[in-house]
């Protein structure tokens, strides 16, 4: 029983702590603000992280496959995909599939190129991201150089990414089924084996008879086509497509893999507790807004609580 | 003996051209070419002193970056930082009392260190990966310096312009305004810079930070004590962004808590694009200067040969993955 209890918090420690975190948060705001408390507010925080849930993911399975991965083009991938998309479907249920076959071409040469790039060219991905990042947000602002960006997301898509049914968004229903399949995929099909293998020990893997550089090209593709698609939803969302409408998400959603309790040498990833992580940033994000800080307090006590957290378990001081 | 002579006094371009430092700085020439082509008066000394002005900021941020890679670390924190710095001197200074001027200097100064600091424990002693504690210090630094400034302003003595043009101070001496006009103050802040590098790179720490950077664990295990090393990066880092927040007080006599945004990815890409290793270890600090300059004449060749604006940020990319990947790509085809 005991053995049991100490198994589960060994293997569950971050999560939980995560967690514990997001319930302190919320009786926090309950206590000092007003209406902070609410099933409302509770599901609208929700639904905010699940966007930023969704681009940890991306990252999540980069950062997995170990060497270094880290995907910074993920924000840039999904805004080009929306605003291309936006003329397209042109609020036409219609031209939905064209969007999604848009979104799925440009997210697998994205990756494509990210992945061939990174492990075909062993150049490091932090890098190779983060031009792939400019050159997406140079074709962006090209694009809409002198002109308006036009159309709408198609009603479908508004729906599913932004209305809600019975007060629940149904957005969650979307992160719920996304969060299945990822649990499967990742722990219960070789596939799994395979990507955490890769990212834990690179040689072992090698000599297992896994191509690595196949593997870890392959999680950038992955990451491209969700992030193009995580584009698609955020355009459902706001209704309109704008230049810089995902590049604020990058930086939040390595935060989120982070606090999720994943690490950052790759060869694991829980995408519950990347989750966990995604909601506690959005919750504490709205908690300082709440308290009435200004831009300078809440920047500033994220800062704090972010580098604090992380100094007590994102740090690597192991024993050597 | 002879026969080591021998192989290093031998001619062989292959050497040269595997070697990251060979192509930036060939890129760099190529680029130079085009931008003397395209501007008029390029070779004027007007013009040199107004190029060195535009590129001095992101050479400086780019050394800084290169001190903190090669110690196996990274700054995300880097243009929040110098924003940080620019709010701190513009409240401390007082227009009308010159002195508030040395005041704020040292206590920026102070600021600088503990910046560096902070984030030296959380990548050195605390090992949290650079990456995300560096991007948790940059919300520190908004957050500071949108208290101090929320809005873009701040007010700056007179003297301080002596950091950007000295011309442009009333009742200085004539042979100090004609000094000014010919050697840019902005290129004495860079000359400092490389000056401090070089005598850091000649002492122990210099060495440290090397070897510290290329194998973490053998330096510890050496007795290398890692944790202070890569703190001592984060602060000669630290200083580079300072003397970066002096060059733009001196040169709009204000402050802004968001302006230094855009440069932390380029300094970081011309660092890198300068032959600098992300992996820590290798490469020159000299030669993120070298990258400074690749990514700064590119913008100034789209400007030149009017193509729209819109395409700089997509070109500076292109070129980025053209400098990392060429020598690479050249090294995987001669082995087949």
């Amino acid at each position: 029983m005991n053995l049991g209890i100490s198994i589960i918090w060994g293997r569950y420690k971050k999560i939980i702590v995560a967690f514990i975190l997001i319930v302190l948060l919320f009786a926090l705001g309950g206590i000092v603000v007003p209406n902070f408390l609410t099933v409302e507010q509770v599901l609208f925080t929700l639904k905010l992280a699940s966007f930023t849930a969704l681009f940890a993911l991306c990252q999540m399975l980069v950062i997995a496959a170990g060497g270094g991965g880290l995907d910074l083009s993920v924000g840039y991938a999904a805004t080009l995909t929306a605003v291309l998309t936006a003329s397209v479907m042109d609020g036409q249920n219609a031209n939905l599939m064209a969007a999604i076959l848009i979104a799925l071409v440009l997210g697998s040469a994205i990756g494509l190129a990210n992945g061939a790039l990174a492990s075909f060219l062993n150049l490091p991905p932090l890098v190779v991201t983060m031009a792939m990042a400019n050159i997406l947000q140079g074709i962006v602002n090209a694009y809409t150089a002198g002109r308006n960006i036009t159309g709408r997301p198609s009603p479908i898509l508004a729906i599913v990414a932004a209305k809600s049914t019975g007060g629940f968004p149904n957005i969650l229903f979307i992160l719920l089924a996304i969060t299945i399949l990822v649990m499967v995929v990742l722990n219960k099909t070789k596939w799994g084996t395979i990507l955490f293998g890769v990212g834990s020990n690179e040689t072992t893997a090698y000599l297992s008879g896994i191509n690595v550089k196949v593997v870890r090209c392959f999680a950038f593709v992955v990451s491209g086509i969700l992030a193009s698609l995580t584009g698609l939803l955020l355009i459902g969302n706001m209704g309109i497509a704008f230049k810089d409408m995902a590049s604020n998400y990058v930086m939040p959603s390595i935060a989120a893999v982070v606090v999720g309790g994943v690490s950052m040498s790759g060869g694991d990833g829980n995408f519950v507790g990347v989750i966990l992580g995604a909601v506690f940033l959005q919750a504490l994000t709205n908690l300082l807004i709440a308290f009435g800080l200004g831009d300078a307090g809440k920047w500033l006590v994220f800062g704090i609580v972010l580098y604090v957290l992380l100094s007590f378990y994102a740090s690597n001081r192991r024993s050597r | 003996m002879m026969n080591k002579n021998n192989n290093s006094s031998k001619f062989s371009l292959s050497n040269y051209v595997f070697n990251p430092e060979f192509s930036s700085l060939l890129i760099l020439i190529v680029m130079f070419i085009i931008t003397a082509i395209l501007q008029e008066k390029f070779f004027t000394l007007k013009s040199i002193v107004r190029n060195i002005n535009a590129f001095a900021p992101l050479i400086l941020l780019s050394m800084g970056a290169a001190v903190v890679i090669i110690s196996g670390g990274i700054d995300l924190s880097a243009g929040a930082a110098l924003s940080l710095f620019t709010c701190v001197l513009t409240t401390v200074m007082k227009k009308s009392d010159p002195i508030t001027g040395v005041y704020a200097l040292l206590v920026t100064f102070a600021v600088a260190i503990l910046v560096g600091i902070v984030n030296g424990i959380g990548i050195g002693y605390l090992r949290i990966p650079p990456v995300i504690v560096t991007f948790a210090t940059s919300y520190m630094w908004l957050g500071i310096g949108l208290f101090l400034r929320p809005t873009p302003g701040g007010e700056s003595v007179e003297w301080f312009r002596i950091f950007y043009n000295p011309g442009m101070i009333e009742g200085i001496s004539p042979s100090i305004k004609q000094f000014g006009s010919m050697i840019p103050p902005a290129l004495i802040l860079i000359l400092i810079a490389c000056f401090i590098w070089w005598v850091i790179s000649k002492t122990k720490t210099g060495r440290y930070i090397y070897a510290v950077g290329s194998n973490n664990d053998s330096a510890y295990a050496s007795g290398i004590n890692t944790a202070k090393v890569q703190m001592q990066a984060c602060i000669i880092n630290s200083i580079f962004i300072f003397l970066a927040a002096l060059f733009f007080v001196g040169q709009n006599q204000s402050g802004d808590a968001r302006m230094g945004d855009p440069l932390t990815l380029r300094a970081i890409a011309s660092a890198i694009v300068g032959g600098v290793a992300l992996s820590g270890g290798k490469g020159s600090v000299y030669f993120a200067l070298v990258g400074a300059l690749i990514l700064s004449f590119v913008n100034k060749i789209i400007f030149f040969a009017n193509i729209s604006t819109a395409y700089q940020t997509l070109v500076s990319g292109l070129i980025v993955i053209i400098a990392i990947a060429a020598p690479v790509a050249y090294t995987l085809y001669s082995k087949e």
